[in-house]
């Protein structure tokens, strides 16, 4: 092998996806130029596109659409559409795809987005969380948690003393937990019996047993994450929690129980004895991510087969964002989507086949097919869809939970 | 195409364009033309990634390291200096990147931590591609100025002022990787 030779050879290494790849940097690159001659650069010609090239971006754009076979990769087809949100986006949620009924907390209060889009202001509430088959939604406003029908009606409230927050309500459907100032409460979902957990808790929302069990894991003050038995009021486990923790939550058979960081992934393997006071969690171990990420949100998906997990990437000047979907069991990871800019939250749909992924600065809703099949569905103008008869910018709403598909 | 299926997608090698040329689009970019910004990346994005590539061996990470070294030199573009050409600057910064991670990544494997992105190796294995296995056998530094070297075509002295490295240091891994990728291709044909 001489030197020539060997020239040749490295020409020749195949990359594996490298007109993709390609195309991903070109958008990205552009879009950083466009932001820099917007800002800071001012620049002497600002060439305009060609009207021809113009025309045939977007027909492209309409053949991709039309085209796109099924099975066909997803994250290619977002990064050739968009740079800052999805070209062409819908501009009204008509139709919530996956199904299901979602929960959406708002400047204005929480609202309830039926599956054909139709949508209902519950009232002036803080923070809301979805009976496990929504039938109620757990609402927190001052020193006040309530339950309201799904149509705004109140059914009862309740004022344990203390600014009322993070209400989640169990999957039994019997107890809801919620932090009352800096301790920790459970009440029976009637509004009565509501009893004290903890004295000083963390501000972390708790995460109670997917199954149904009265267990709920809290990281109390000390940074020390504790599974309760909510009937006994005990500790019946604890160990130091992951630093820096952003939520966590239970495997839907409460086989592992996730936390979640900055910078962690971090998964226990959950051992139940018959007796829920044998309750044993393993060791810790992380979740595999790519270096130079930051977790923005994270979560299971419905069978616990899977990890959606919403990845920032690069600078503040030139952000990225990412999200992948990953095997709790260690299995590679794959891409589903990368954009430039920054996403803000995920949510499984109820069948676990999209995950709502939130672009507030596009001010869109991502509905992204988490197989490789089927089209990416972007909903735009969604601060507003929230936001009725507001003159000037309304901010951009968080998604409170993605419901069960019927009452 | 996905790395998934194994699949992989064709070279792709461009030339860069002419020094006279590039730096007339390296002038419209300070201008602020956009169609200059994606001459020049046109231009020099196969190289960057390809490089890139050659020493982590992950696709994915090669991708974000070229698509930094690109975020950097679009951020620095109006303070170039255009009598200087702009692939050495670039590949500066791609190449010492690319050590970087790949240095993370010993560590990382030392640590007994699983690595990011398997599925880029598996891919390769399962092209069979002998040079690209030959060159995995070689420490990160002696890939860098093989990279430099042989596939962008920098003189020792030129990769050893990019690297911050003494000329012989240059030498001495050039002529240790060389015998080695020899000896590693001679042995699998």
């Amino acid at each position: 092998m001489n030197e020539a030779r060997l020239g040749e050879l490295l020409r020749e290494v195949p990359i594996p996806e490298a007109e993709a790849a390609e195309r991903r940097g070109q958008a990205l690159v552009t879009a950083a130029f466009a932001e820099c001659a917007a800002g800071d650069r001012a620049p002497r010609h600002r060439a305009s596109l060609p009207r021809l090239v113009l025309a045939l971006a977007i027909a492209s754009l309409l053949a991709a659409l039309l085209l796109t076979p099924a099975g066909a990769a997803v994250r290619d087809w977002v990064d050739d559409v968009f740079t800052a949100g999805v070209r062409d986006a819908e501009p009204a949620l008509t139709r919530i795809p996956g199904g299901g009924r979602l929960l959406v907390q708002s400047d204005a209060g929480p609202w309830v987005v039926k599956a054909d889009g139709s949508r209902r202001l519950l009232g002036r509430y803080r923070e809301a969380t979805w009976s496990p088959r929504g039938l109620y939604v757990g609402t927190a406003s001052g020193r006040t948690l309530s339950a309201v029908q799904p149509d705004g009606t109140p059914r009862w409230s309740l004022s344990p003393g203390g600014v009322v927050s993070v209400p989640r309500w169990s999957p039994s459907g019997f107890l809801i937990a919620f932090r009352a100032g800096d301790s920790l409460r459970v009440t029976a979902a009637d509004g009565n019996e509501d009893v004290l957990l903890a004295g000083h808790t963390g501000a972390l929302p708790p995460a109670w047993s997917a199954r149904g069990l009265a267990l709920l894991a809290y990281v109390d003050a000390g940074g020390v994450l504790r599974i309760a038995d909510t009937e006994s009021g005990a500790t019946i486990w604890s160990a130091e929690a992951l630093p820096g923790s952003t939520g966590m939550e239970w495997a839907p058979d409460d086989s592992a129980l996730l936390e979640i960081s900055p910078r962690t992934l971090r998964l226990r393997e959950v051992e139940l004895g018959k007796l829920i006071e044998r309750v044993r969690l393993g060791p810790p171990r992380n979740v595999s991510l790519p270096q130079r990420a930051d977790v923005v949100d994270a979560a299971l998906s419905p069978d616990g087969n899977a990890i959606a997990v919403l990845l920032s990437l690069g600078g503040a000047r030139t952000p990225r964002s990412a999200v992948i979907v990953t095997d709790p069991t260690g299995a590679p990871s794959r891409t589903l989507l990368r954009t430039p800019g920054r996403l803000s939250e995920l949510a499984w749909s109820p069948d676990g086949s999209r995950l709502l992924i939130a672009w507030p600065e596009a001010d869109q809703w991502l509905f992204v097919p988490t197989e490789a099949r089927g089209r990416v569905r972007a909903i735009g103008d969604i601060s507003r869809q929230f936001a009725p008869g507001t003159s000037g910018t309304a901010s951009f709403p968080q998604v409170a939970g993605w419901c069960c598909r019927s009452p | 195409m996905d790395a998934e299926s194994g699949a992989v997608e064709g070279v792709s090698w461009q030339e860069p364009p002419p020094v006279r040329a590039e730096k007339k689009l390296i002038r419209e970019a300070q201008q602020g033309s956009r169609e200059a910004v994606a001459d020049i990346y046109a231009a020099h994005w196969p190289r960057a990634h390809r490089a890139a590539y050659l020493v982590v061996h992950d696709a994915a990470a090669a991708e974000d390291i070229a698509q930094d070294a690109f975020l950097a030199a679009i951020d620095a573009i109006d303070r170039f200096d255009r009598r200087r050409p702009f692939a050495p600057w670039l590949h500066r910064i791609v190449v010492n990147r690319a050590l970087d991670w790949a240095r993370r990544e010993a560590l990382r494997r030392k640590a007994g931590e699983p690595e990011d992105q398997p599925e880029a190796e598996t891919a390769s294995t399962r092209i069979g591609d002998e040079m690209l296995a030959a060159l995995k056998e070689l420490p990160p530094e002696q890939r860098a100025v093989v990279v430099l070297r042989h596939l962008l075509g920098y003189t020792p002295g030129e990769i050893a002022r990019m690297l911050e490295l003494p000329r012989g240091t240059v030498n001495s891994r050039l002529r240790r990787a060389l015998d080695r990728l020899r000896d590693l291709i001679e042995v699998q044909e």
